[in-house]
């Protein structure tokens, strides 16, 4: 058990501590997204002339929200599930299927990873952007779009992390322990449809 | 063997797997038992891909200017004006409820966002009156699938994308059959209301009073005339119309009506995104989903099925209709529209169905489905809104599901109620 | 007789089974089958059901998920920006001379198909370069384009491609990105005023029903179609199969040739049926527009990966090419 509590420190204080800055991250994305649509809206139609990037920037945005929101929804119970069974099941049996189920989701994630690492540095990775440049010193740099990619594998990464401290908090529940730090209750979250 | 993926699919939904991670493991597993690695990369490749996707961020957008419109205090405008018309009537505030939820779905694309927004001001007040928890979260929940048949609409931008319709086409054959099931709730309402002597909510409004709510309800009921307006002048596209609505939201929250502030802004956004990543996650697997589907031939397969139980277009819709209420029990609106909507929107539209007719007859379905034990969402936001017990709010929702299964098969088999507004505006032949 | 397993190339095409890409899929699949005695087969997979664009294909064809794709020049620029010299205006003057240029072997598609070996470090092979939907064309909603000044103003339609986007600024149109699913709606509600595609899409995606009821022949892009397969598959095939492969790609290219040029007829006579003013313009108004689209071969050759290498391939191709059907002609009226 104390080797548990243990194990489990590491993961909780880094899903503490960076959830919440992937969180800030998402809230600008977001922010960001409806600008730049109503910077094209205002280019097309008042002034005549629509931007060719205005429609890849908010995409790249989105991309980016999804990958380091879904991280902190997952570790809050966010994601829609059915969980008739979980909840009539005794309590003891419901810890070991939630073991159960954390671990397929552990080995979905894994496979994420692994996958998502060989995409993003991969061929596909390699096409450039339509029309994101960054201004560098030397010139305009195209943006490729493995930096697009990056948000769903980062996004696999924080969730996998989380996955791992949610088995381990699942394992000392079921041995008994009682003293865990909780998870940071969620706002008054809506939950999606 | 591919086939087999619906079945494991819908054995870890049911013990409680989140649908993300079903939709994801039960393909993967089949895949890689069958040898077919590279096949898994491809599953992968198309949750991205299926996220990657200009007209789906209409649905972050809409669900943005939802929670601002209710942050900003436009809800409880709306539900003040809905009592100004139908509060002095006998189960006034059961009306209201239903009134509230229409003019709402102008505003949102979403029922959850109906749900909790008008539940949490009307159940209790309900109460208060006299009305049975249960039956004020059961109106409430049964209302609220109002909100994604009449535009914005999440579920229809979905269909719309999955299926390559267009956004504006299916927004506007929506506004009829949105409106049918709000009137068939009233109905509904009028009869227990008489039966059972429901309270009246308030003495009759004076046309003053009425003027007065009508003014302040003024701002949040241009909204919709913006979104839709704007769309069918060609000023900007359904996922811009979106973005303006969340400007047009936090203009009159911030400047015009000085209900929302400044330090608010942030939260509204937080919560947005959170609801919008789990969303898009879900259509990005969903769409993985399909990738596997159309591997394993499953459509063909499903439609020559389909096809030799009728060719007679009438009877497979009141079949499919059966399908789809079943499948609405059990699966979301928005995955239940991604994997099915390309299994069966071909084979109707070959039949002569039109396919804007099918893609309503398939959203509203499903979308009631949201409302319908044992598994809908919106009964669970009912409940957690109320304190009433899943169980209680789905015997009491019966009578009005009984209507809306009515407006189903109104919709489906009268095909001008969806038709002809996209028709007359010229988006649909 | 000794049993061999069969191969099953899995092939895939963005488009619809009304389109020149599956005509030429059926007599590929046809002619493979049939001359391996069904030794490979080959499974079409028609839509978007295994990716959806480009760049995810392409990332299919390279790591051996899908072998067989068909992209337009557009959906492979951000990784191939050369393939962008399909898109050059006004190069090629007609399908016999388009047809002449893209056969294998001639500088042109010897150099295209070298340039995609080297930048796909060798993951995938161009295997032949066909058509989809003929010639692009400007069509709009407000107005008969005669010369380069009526387009001025015109919110045109264009990918979020450089090159589509320089030539329609060239000609003093303004170029807007609309995802292709929402194009129908917007030029309904007039978000833009026009597009460039070819007939056989305005007829198939019902754009005159929109009000698109401009056309004008210009003819401005070839609508070369690049087939690719993806390299460690074709060169794991013993040399008969490849040989029988090779040959498909052929067929399959002339297929796609003929097709675009039969659907036409039916597609320009719908849409003059139903009130649509077609235009063509005379010799002196087709220079007006390649004049002014000259500053687009400058861009071309100056800001594109390898755009000088092909843009001069392709140049002394079609002077090759131009030579060649001349003495034909001549030839013949002897
Ligand atoms: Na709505
Ligand atoms: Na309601």
């Amino acid at each position: 058990m104390r080797v548990l509590k243990g194990l489990l420190w590491p993961f909780q204080t880094w899903n503490d501590l960076v959830l919440p800055v992937g969180r800030i991250v998402s809230i600008v994305a977001i922010a960001l997204m409806v600008a730049a649509i109503l910077v094209q809206v205002f280019f097309r139609y008042v002034l005549n002339n629509a931007l060719p990037w205005p429609d890849e920037a908010a995409r790249f945005m989105m991309l980016w929200m999804t990958g380091l929101m879904a991280p902190m929804a997952y570790r809050r119970g966010g994601f829609v599930a059915i969980d008739t069974i979980l909840v009539l099941l005794p309590r003891v049996l419901a810890a070991a299927l939630s073991l159960v189920l954390l671990a397929i989701a552990a080995v979905v994630l894994g496979f994420a990873v692994r996958i998502g690492w060989s995409e993003v540095t991969g061929f596909g990775g390699r096409f450039a952007t339509a029309s994101l440049y960054l201004p560098l010193p030397d010139g305009w740099y195209r943006i490729p779009r493995s930096w697009m990619m990056a948000s769903l594998l980062v996004g696999v990464v924080l969730m996998l992390i989380v996955n791992i401290e949610l088995i381990l908090r699942n394992i000392l529940t079921l041995l008994g322990a009682e003293d865990l730090k909780e998870i940071a209750p969620a706002e008054e979250e809506i939950m999606a449809e | 063997m591919l086939i087999w993926f619906l079945p494991v699919f819908l054995i870890f939904l049911v013990l409680g797997l989140p649908v993300f991670f079903g939709l994801l493991a039960a393909p993967g597993i089949l895949l890689w038992m069958a040898g077919q690695e590279r096949d898994i990369t491809l599953l992968y490749r198309n949750v991205y891909n299926g996220m990657d996707s200009f007209p789906l961020m209409a649905i972050p957008f809409f669900m943005l200017a939802g929670e601002l419109m209710n942050k900003g205090g436009i809800t409880a405008r709306l539900v003040e004006f809905s009592q100004a018309l139908m509060g002095h009537l006998r189960g006034g505030l059961a009306h209201v409820n239903v009134l509230s939820s229409m003019l709402f779905a102008g505003l949102s694309g979403s029922a959850v966002a109906d749900t909790s927004a008008l539940g949490s001001m009307l159940i209790p007040a309900m109460e208060r009156q006299g009305y049975t928890r249960k039956f004020a979260a059961a109106i409430t929940a049964a209302s609220s699938v109002i909100g994604p048949i009449i535009p914005p609409s999440g579920i229809m931008i979905i269909y719309a994308y999955v299926m390559g319709e267009s956004v504006a086409a299916l927004f506007l054959a929506g506004i009829v059959p949105g409106a049918l099931v709000g009137v068939g709730l009233m109905i509904v309402i009028k009869f227990m209301a008489d039966k059972y002597d429901f309270p009246v909510a308030s003495r009759k409004s004076t046309w003053a009073e009425r003027g007065q709510a009508s003014l302040k309800a003024f701002f949040p009921l241009l909204t919709p005339v913006i979104i839709m307006g704007g769309i069918l002048l060609g000023i900007f596209t359904p996922t811009e119309a979106a973005a303006v609505a969340v400007a047009y939201a936090l203009f009159i929250g911030l400047f015009v009506m000085r209900t929302l502030k400044f330090s608010e802004i942030g939260e509204v956004l937080s919560r947005s995104a959170t609801t919008s990543a789990v969303v898009l996650l879900l259509v990005g697997a969903a769409m993985a989903f399909k990738t596997v589907v159309s591997l394993s031939h499953a459509p063909e397969i499903m439609a020559d099925y389909i096809l030799s139980l009728s060719e007679n277009p009438l009877i497979l819709l009141f079949l499919i209709n059966l399908l789809l209420f079943a499948v609405g029990m059990f699966l979301d609106a928005g995955p239940a529209i991604i994997i099915l909507g390309p299994i069966l929107g071909p084979i109707f539209v070959d039949l002569g169905v039109d396919p804007i007719h099918f893609a309503i007859i398939m959203s509203v379905n499903l979308t009631v489905g949201l409302a319908t034990p044992p598994m809908g969402l919106v009964l669970f936001v009912a409940s957690s809104v109320s304190g009433e017990r899943v169980e209680a709010i789905s015997r009491a929702i019966l009578p009005f599901l009984a209507v809306e299964v009515l407006v189903i098969f109104l919709i489906t088999y009268i095909p001008a109620l969806s038709m002809t507004i996209p028709r007359l505006t010229g988006f649909a032949n | 007789a000794e049993h061999t397993e069969t191969i099953t190339l899995r092939a895939t095409a963005n488009s619809n089974e009304n389109d020149e890409d599956y005509d030429g899929l059926i007599v590929f699949k046809n002619f493979v089958e049939q001359a391996s005695n069904g030794a490979i087969a080959v499974e079409m997979f028609i839509g978007t059901q295994l990716c959806s664009n480009g760049a995810e294909c392409m990332q299919g064809v390279a790591d051996g998920a899908i072998d067989i794709y068909v992209s337009t020049s557009g959906g492979t620029s951000g990784i191939f920006p050369f393939v962008q010299v399909l898109d050059l205006p006004y190069l090629m003057a007609n399908d016999r001379v388009a047809e002449g240029v893209l056969e294998n072997g001639t500088e042109f598609v010897t150099t295209m198909q070298d340039m995609v070996e080297e930048t796909s470090g060798g993951a995938i092979k161009l295997m032949t370069i066909g058509n989809t939907g003929g010639w692009r064309n400007f069509a709009n909603t407000q107005r008969r384009i005669e010369t380069p000044a009526d387009l001025e103003g015109l919110k045109i339609r264009t990918v979020v491609a450089d090159l589509p986007q320089e030539l329609t600024r060239a000609l003093g149109a303004s170029p807007t990105p609309i995802p292709w699913p929402e194009l129908f709606t917007s030029l309904q509600t007039g978000v833009v005023e026009g597009s460039k595609n070819g007939i056989t899409d305005i007829m198939g995606m019902k754009f005159p029903d929109a009000g698109l009821q401009y056309l004008t022949l210009d003819g401005h892009a070839y609508m070369g179609a690049l087939w690719f397969m993806n390299g460690e598959r074709f060169n794991g095939l013993t040399d008969d199969q490849k040989r029988i492969v090779v040959d498909g790609f052929y067929q399959l290219q002339q297929a796609t040739f003929a097709s675009p040029k039969r659907k036409s007829i039916d597609a320009y006579q719908a849409f003059q049926e139903g009130g649509g003013d077609l235009y063509v313009p005379t010799p002196e108004q087709k220079q007006m527009f390649a004049d002014a689209a000259a500053p687009v071969y400058d861009w071309f050759t100056q800001n594109v990966d390898g755009g000088k290498a092909v843009y001069d391939a392709m140049t002394a191709t079609v002077e090759k090419v131009e030579a060649e059907i001349a003495a034909q002609r001549e030839a013949t009226i002897q």
